[in-house]
């Protein structure tokens, strides 16, 4: 066969038609795009674990209840919020009649109670199952009612609705499989956007839901969003009108954003973005209190969130931002940062003489990038005589040490709800998934957690916050660094949109300028 | 014939010990994918559970053979995190990232021929310190910095380019050479320095070889002379104009992260990170492949060119 110009032709030409790539036409009218850092791993409700993954899989589903981007709950597939019983064991909810699944089935209290049914069947390897664990039974009264039956008073469970858990037709499980839940769940949601398309590591795509129950929104036909994970190539999104909203823009470009013609941006604490040091108390040198208290009274946590976060951080000692009524600033004094007080706790330690100890921290990094933060804690420490050595380790596997209880210390972000008690609950409580990387438990703050759970109110739960800190502060099991500032940065035309405490994007209210 | 047949050989060979060394490499990670796909609170039996349904109990050679064998009849598995079809990843990734890089190389090519030519013609002129001046800073600059650069003068700036995507061709030839436009170049310079200086170089030893002496004294018309002069320094460009090509594949990672086009090498980024054992394998795999078959044209282009070297 000779090779000829023709042929040589014809072979491009296939080439070129091999190259076509059947991606969507972006820049269609009424198209919200957003961008988004890290590429989601499932958008089943039931397994989600990043905040990347709910922008989208939480205008999929929804729950009885929803947190609204201040935090609060509110009412979603339930019209109102529900009657509790006297003990806070009984939870009746009234549910709404006019909910449509996308694929056009009735949404009653059947769908609900097997929902939760199938979440909390062990044998469905719920990731949060342990979080619900509470619900004893859950009755149906009516199509339109449904009553959850506690095993004991649990008031958190509410916030767990909207991060960890949504509502599935009946029998769709078994239908579809759990893997059409993971990666393309057609047809199983009640929420404003119908999912379309899934393209790995490029973007995900729904559609409004026509027959949505909330008439008006969302405002736009189809929101996409694209997945950005080099923190200028975000930016330059929203720069060039590529992206509308972009999520996690970087600190140091944040204040140059607030400035820029026809770009909006706002943060705000998140109750929720924890970062903390867990130190193990039953390896050296964190056995000591002293040393522990010295560690914390020697890091300058407010000069790293100007300096390294360029105030995008809330600095705290304790597990409670200092900008929430429950702070105790007592207990964040106590062991915040005095460098004098430091190297008394130090030399009173029985580690005095050979401080040194192995940091784990995330690489590459993990909702934000706390490494140079790490050298600077680094310096601090040196600077009264403790030697820390950072290791570099990915994620998954700092985790693995810490759920087993093998690390010495490790910096931890984590995204949790916004209750306060959802972290002090896995990290301090007996069998509790990372009990063993603390090592720690308190009789005191066992008591006092079960006390918080019967309350919903501030007047009641806010002096016993604070007790949980000062008990916390006391001992110092682990070094608290601060919370995250959620941050979002979006186009001027975009309005009714602001950050969410819950750290992940919500478009599903935002209208076009 | 034989020689052909024997640099064939050789390639098949070394693919196949890459792939024994990447095997090895991969699963002598300590955390277990399972960790990553379960989740935090696994317990060791689910753990146990999830290495047994993917294999990963078996013996590491039993699991490379199996690998391997289904490599070789292009069923590269499937995704041990999401289940997805690593054969279809890899067909809808890897015609992006090949077109970026053909781009890339066609762009370093146009430019750094002529480029090494002119300067080996003018040699310790003012063109030739230009393009040793233009070599200098495409090897300088590092690749994710130029394109950041290209992307805030050619996009944010200008608006001329796209800030980063990849843009289909049914969206229109010109929006999808836009969103190309900017990743090629940044791609493309480093090879331009690299191909450029080896054109150069080669040039000049081939204007200095005796022939081309004669022919000047036999007052042969000077483009006639740079055919030949061409002719003969071109072995040792298209071997690593070849080289690079190959090359280009590695470099297409940063490029892809920066420029955020979901090409292959930004799904063996993704896979990396979330542990995806036989996604790391199957795409470093294929990439190798690309860069021995590189090799390979090269050296069957390297003895069309030069026949002695085919006896």
């Amino acid at each position: 066969m000779s090779f000829t110009r023709r042929s040589f032709l014809g072979t491009g030409a296939l080439a070129g038609i091999s190259l076509f790539d059947p991606d969507i036409v972006l820049g269609a009218d009424k198209t919200l795009t957003i961008a988004l850092p890290n590429n989601p791993t499932t958008l089943d409700p039931m397994q989600i674990s990043n905040h990347d993954s709910m922008a989208v899989s939480n205008l999929v589903f929804e729950n009885l209840l929803e947190v609204d981007l201040d935090g609060n709950v509110g009412p979603s597939l339930a019209h109102k919020m529900p009657e509790i019983s006297d003990d806070q064991t009984i939870f009746k909810f009234d549910l709404r009649d006019d909910v449509v699944f996308h694929n056009g089935a009735k949404f009653s209290a059947e769908d609900v109670k097997y929902s939760y049914e199938y979440m909390l069947d062990p044998k469905n390897k719920s990731a949060r199952r342990t979080l619900f664990a509470p619900i004893q039974e859950i009755v149906i009264e009516s199509p339109t009612r449904i009553v959850f039956k506690m095993k004991h008073p649990y008031r958190p469970w509410f916030q767990y609705m909207t991060k960890f858990m949504g509502i599935f037709p009946k029998g769709s499980r078994e239908k579809l499989g759990d893997e059409a839940f993971k990666n393309a769940p057609v047809g199983v949601g009640t929420g404003p956007g119908v999912f379309v398309e899934w393209k790995q590591n490029d973007y995900l795509e729904v559609k409004k839901h026509a027959n949505y129950w909330r008439k008006g929104v969302p405002a736009w036909d189809r929101m996409v969003a694209k997945i950005v994970t080099e923190d200028a190539a975000r930016v330059a999104y929203l720069m060039t009108n590529q992206a509308q909203i972009i999520s996690a823009p970087p600190p140091r470009e944040f204040e140059r954003l607030k400035t820029a013609p026809g770009i909006q941006t706002g943060s705000k604490v998140a109750v929720g973005g924890m970062w903390f040091m867990q130190t193990n108390t039953k390896r050296a040198p964190f056995d000591d209190v002293n040393f522990r208290k010295a560690v914390s009274c020697a890091i300058d946590r407010k000069k790293i969130a100007k300096d390294v976060f360029y105030g995008l951080m809330d600095p705290s000692a304790v597990p409670a931002p200092t900008v929430v009524s429950y702070h105790n600033a007592e207990a964040d004094k106590a062991i915040g940062y005095d460098p004098a007080k430091a190297k008394e706790y130090l030399a009173k330690s029985k580690y005095a003489s050979n401080a040194e100890f192995e940091l784990l921290v995330p690489s590459p990094p993990y909702l934000f990038d706390s490494t140079d933060a790490a050298v600077v804690m680094q310096s601090q420490l040196a600077a009264i005589g403790i030697k820390m050595k950072i290791t570099g380790m990915e994620m998954p596997q700092i985790l693995t040490r810490d759920i087993a209880g093998t690390q010495v210390a490790s910096l931890l972000p984590l995204m949790g709800p916004s209750d306060p008690t959802f972290i002090i609950q896995i990290c301090y409580q007996a069998d509790q998934l990372m009990s063993k990387s603390s090592g720690w438990t308190s009789p005191a703050l066992d008591e006092a957690m079960k006390e918080s759970y019967k309350y919903q109110d501030a007047a009641h739960l806010d002096p016993i916050y604070k007790k949980i800190q000062a008990i916390l502060a006391e001992d110092c099991p682990n070094i608290w660094l601060g919370f995250v500032g959620v941050s979002n940065a979006w186009r001027s035309e975009i309005k009714n949109f602001k950050p969410n405490t819950g750290l992940s994007i919500w478009t599903r209210d935002v209208q076009f300028g | 014939m034989w020689a052909v047949g024997g640099r064939i050989a050789s390639s098949f060979l070394t693919l196949l010990a890459v792939s024994v060394v990447l095997f090895v490499l991969v699963h002598t990670i300590p955390v277990s994918p399972a960790r990553v796909v379960l989740g935090i609170d696994a317990t060791e039996a689910d753990i146990a559970e999830f290495d047994r349904d993917h294999g990963l109990d078996k013996a590491l050679w039993r699991q490379y053979a199996s690998w391997i064998g289904n490599a070789a009849r292009g069923d590269f598995g499937k995704s041990i995190i999401d289940d997805t079809s690593i054969s279809r990843q890899i067909a809808d990734t890897f015609p992006v990232t090949l077109e970026l890089v053909l781009l890339g190389f066609v762009f370093a090519l146009v430019v750094a021929v002529p480029l090494g030519v002119i300067s080996a013609l003018y040699e310790g002129q003012a063109i030739d310190h230009l393009a040793r001046i233009v070599s200098v800073v495409g090897v300088s600059i590092p690749g994710f910095w130029l394109g950041l650069m290209l992307i805030a003068w050619g996009a944010v700036s200008l608006g001329w380019f796209p800030a980063g995507g990849y843009v289909p061709w049914r969206a229109g030839a010109v929006a999808h050479l836009q969103s190309l436009a900017l990743p090629a170049i940044a791609l493309g310079l480093y090879y331009v320095a690299i191909i450029s200086r080896m054109t150069r170089s080669s040039v000049a030893d081939v204007l200095l070889a005796d022939h081309v002496r004669v022919s000047r004294a036999m007052g042969l018309p000077r483009r006639r002379i740079l055919t030949y002069v061409l002719k003969n320094a071109l072995p040792p460009v298209v071997t690593v104009a070849a080289m690079s090509f190959g090359y280009m594949f590695g470099w297409a990672l940063i490029i892809e992260q920066v420029f955020n086009i979901a090409g292959m090498s930004r799904a063996l980024l993704s896979a990396i990170f979330r542990r995806d054992y036989l996604m790391i394998e199957n795409v470093v795999l294929v990439i190798t492949a690309v860069f021995l078959t590189a090799n390979l044209i090269a050296d069957l282009l390297y003895v069309w060119l030069d026949p002695r070297l085919s006896r």
